[in-house]
């Protein structure tokens, strides 16, 4: 039988010049940690500037959670630390150091679960999970419902996690295992269809393999999670990529996190499209130098759809857009910007395309009035609490960006967590 | 930055070019009669239209034309301009308007103009449609279907209950231009028919079923009338269908996953 859910979704074309399937290893000679989003943490620093520190050695700790680190992702020099008021990291910058050390962790601790998340901790790797309900890292002591491996990306000019895992099918496997013991529930690999990604069989029966169609956004974690485990005030879930699963058996083998992910580096603005091997936190300039076409343009961490201007690759974002910067518009007439000058943005009309910017996975017009008429409860039944921003950007691009669908999420995400979850 | 172009003015400007076929030929058979009442039903919406765009700050949609073009095919003849005007008002302001403009509304304006004129001046003969308009309706369903502005599933379903009714000798074959054009115009209408995929069916069905109902039932009422009759009461009735659906849906997740 044909399957509708299959081919749900929406593939929407973002032009960039061709890119071929080599890849480059390229460190950029500067690196950045900026938090994206909501409030900065509060922050123990451990080096002072100007200090050498060695690839993967801690810069940062939570003040909250003090072995929740910050880590250099490169052997570098500290070239600049800025702290907001009370201690909240705002920036710090790095510069790349040729031939200098790498931390090695001591792998022994990783036998137990708690001596696993203290060295997903130390080692840096506990900034790549992402949790629902309300996004951002976990907790330290959280125990998810659930844990999403997302070995498929549909977002437009994405880079394929398959080409990622590519050689190290031993690595991921070894990372699943390690994950499966930080939960009681089912570990979900979400996957295109294809060759297995990894060998051997589950290790407690909790690991269950997932497919799902080609369309964005059948890819996104927030849909994949609200259609297996909805994601609940109680039981949190956890999304990870399944390069940084590969990455994770790779520190509980030899003690080293490695360091490079892979990333397409896409966008109008572009004379080439590439894929690169670099490090979380890559000047985005460094990454674009030489391949962007004369003339004004504007870099984004993250796709089209949902990317952010940056100047670094933000933890979890794995593209680089560059799109061209359109000339200021001429201001319209006085007469015509009064016409159109609204109290309230002007409304969606339910039509199919929208109903495909959530996969047919929500009720999708409901589910848009019901966010931009601010009603908490009729959301949570809906499922909002698997949600980020990213999953909604399509459907916000689709209705032409007047709703602000992802900022009126997070303010109704930041809603519900103060009345429901405090 | 780039963005879709899925909105509200888009999805306006489409719904013109569906009803475009149904309107040259309306026009082409109407004359001047019904160019003169395109003009009037458009000055009556446009003046409220202004008003509100002045006093509450409502943009003005290009929807206008479509309600304008629905009531002036659909009212009653005869009425003069006075009670044209009045009736057109009243569905303008109270359909959609105080809700806070098209997009908002839970009932389509030219359906409570429509049934107010129906209700209130009930001595005037309602117009009569030639099956050729049925032709243009299909055209408008399939513009509508294929670009994904109308809802495919009411246009469906209201098909194919209807198709039943009148195999089965319920729904006389008078009935059905005047049905059609109901649905494109009025049932149809992307904002205030239901918008899960349930809902949809049910809406359609629902429509189909009361035109069928006051066909067999309502005696010596024209085959507009009780088709705007059956439109008002299937758009009430649309959040209603809606939340049925989304019951079943919330308690088929809930079964699945053990929450909602």
């Amino acid at each position: 039988m044909f399957d509708f859910s299959f081919h749900a979704g929406l593939t929407p074309r973002f032009s960039s010049p061709a890119c071929g399937a080599q890849q480059t290893e390229m460190i950029t000679a500067e690196a950045g940690l900026r938090m994206l989003r909501g409030d900065p943490p509060r922050v123990t620093m451990e080096v002072d500037e100007d200090k050498l520190v060695p690839q993967g050695a801690p810069i940062a700790r939570l003040r909250t959670a003090p072995d929740v680190c910050f880590v250099a992702p490169m052997p570098a020099r500290v070239a600049r630390v800025t702290l907001s008021r009370g201690h909240r990291l705002s920036e710090i910058v790095l510069f790349h150091e040729v031939n200098g050390d790498v931390i090695s962790h001591d792998i022994c601790v990783a036998e137990t679960e708690a001596g696993l998340r203290r060295l997903m901790q130390n080692s840096g790797l506990w900034m790549w999970l992402d949790r629902r309900p309300f996004g951002g890292m976990p907790a330290p002591d959280e125990r998810p419902g659930a844990i999403f491996v997302m070995a498929s990306d549909t977002a437009p000019l994405a880079p394929d996690p398959r080409l990622a895992l590519a050689g190290l099918e031993e690595s991921f496997s070894r990372g699943l295992h390690a994950l499966s013991r930080l939960t009681d529930g089912p570990v979900f690999v979400c996957q295109q269809p294809g060759p297995a990604l990894f060998d051997g069989a589950s290790p407690n029966g909790r690991l269950r393999v997932v497919e799902h169609g080609p369309h964005h956004p059948q890819g996104a974690p927030g849909l994949r999670i609200h259609a297996l485990f909805p994601a609940t005030l109680e039981t949190p879930v956890w999304s990870i990529h399944a390069e940084d699963v590969a990455h994770l058996g790779a520190l509980v083998a030899t003690g080293i996190l490695p360091m490079t992910r892979l990333v397409s580096v896409g966008g109008a603005a572009l004379r080439e499209a590439r894929l690169v091997r670099t490090q979380p936190g890559a000047d985005l300039r460094g990454l674009t130098h030489r391949i962007v076409q004369p003339g004004p343009h504007v870099v984004l961490s993250g796709s089209p759809l949902d990317g952010h201007p940056a100047h670094w690759l933000a933890p979890r974002h794995r593209q680089v857009t560059a799109l061209p910067r359109l000339p200021q518009a001429r201001p319209p007439h006085w007469l015509v910007a009064a016409l159109n000058r609204s109290a309230t943005p002007k409304p969606m009309i339910p039509n199919a395309a929208l109903d495909q910017s959530f996969a047919s996975a929500l009720p999708a017009a409901a589910f848009v009035r019901t966010l931009t008429s601010g009603n908490d409860e009729t959301a949570m039944r809906m499922g909002i609490l698997s949600l980020l921003e990213d999953d909604v950007a399509l459907a916000d691009y689709v209705l032409g960006g007047d709703l602000h669908l992802p900022d009126v999420l997070r303010a109704m995400l930041d809603r519900i967590c103060v009345e429901f979850a405090a | 930055m780039t963005r879709g172009i899925w909105t509200r003015e888009t999805i306006a400007l489409l719904l013109m070019a569906a009803y475009l076929p149904m309107a040259v030929l309306w026009v082409w058979s109407g004359g001047t009669v019904a160019f003169q009442r395109l003009g009037l039903a458009a000055l009556v919406l446009a003046f409220w239209n202004l008003l509100f765009l002045l006093a509450r700050a409502q943009p003005i949609s290009l929807s206008v034309v479509i309600t304008a073009f629905a009531i002036a095919m659909l009212a009653p003849e005869d009425l003069g301009v006075f009670r044209l005007a009045l009736g057109i008002s009243f569905g303008a302001v109270f359909g959609e308007l105080v809700f806070g403009g098209w997009g908002r509304n839970v009932v389509n304006p030219a359906t409570v103009a429509l049934s107010f004129l129906g209700f209130g001046f009930p001595g005037f003969d309602w117009p009569d449609f030639q099956p050729p308009m049925v032709w243009a309706a299909l055209a408008a369903a399939l513009i509508g279907g294929v670009t994904g502005i109308l809802p495919i599933g009411v246009l469906a379903s209201a098909a194919l209950v209807a198709a039943g009714a009148v195999v089965a000798d319920l729904l006389p074959a008078a009935a059905v231009p005047a049905a059609a054009i109901v649905l494109v115009l009025l049932v149809a209408d992307p904002v205030t028919s239901a918008t899960t995929l349930l809902g949809r069916w049910l809406n359609g069905a629902l429509f189909a079923g009361l035109v069928t109902l006051f066909a067999v039932g309502w005696q010596g009422a024209a085959p507009v009338q009780y088709a705007v009759a059956a439109a008002l009461l299937t758009s009430l009735a649309a959040p209603l269908l809606d939340e049925a659906a989304l019951a079943i849906w919330y308690d088929k997740r809930r079964r699945r996953h053990g929450r909602s």
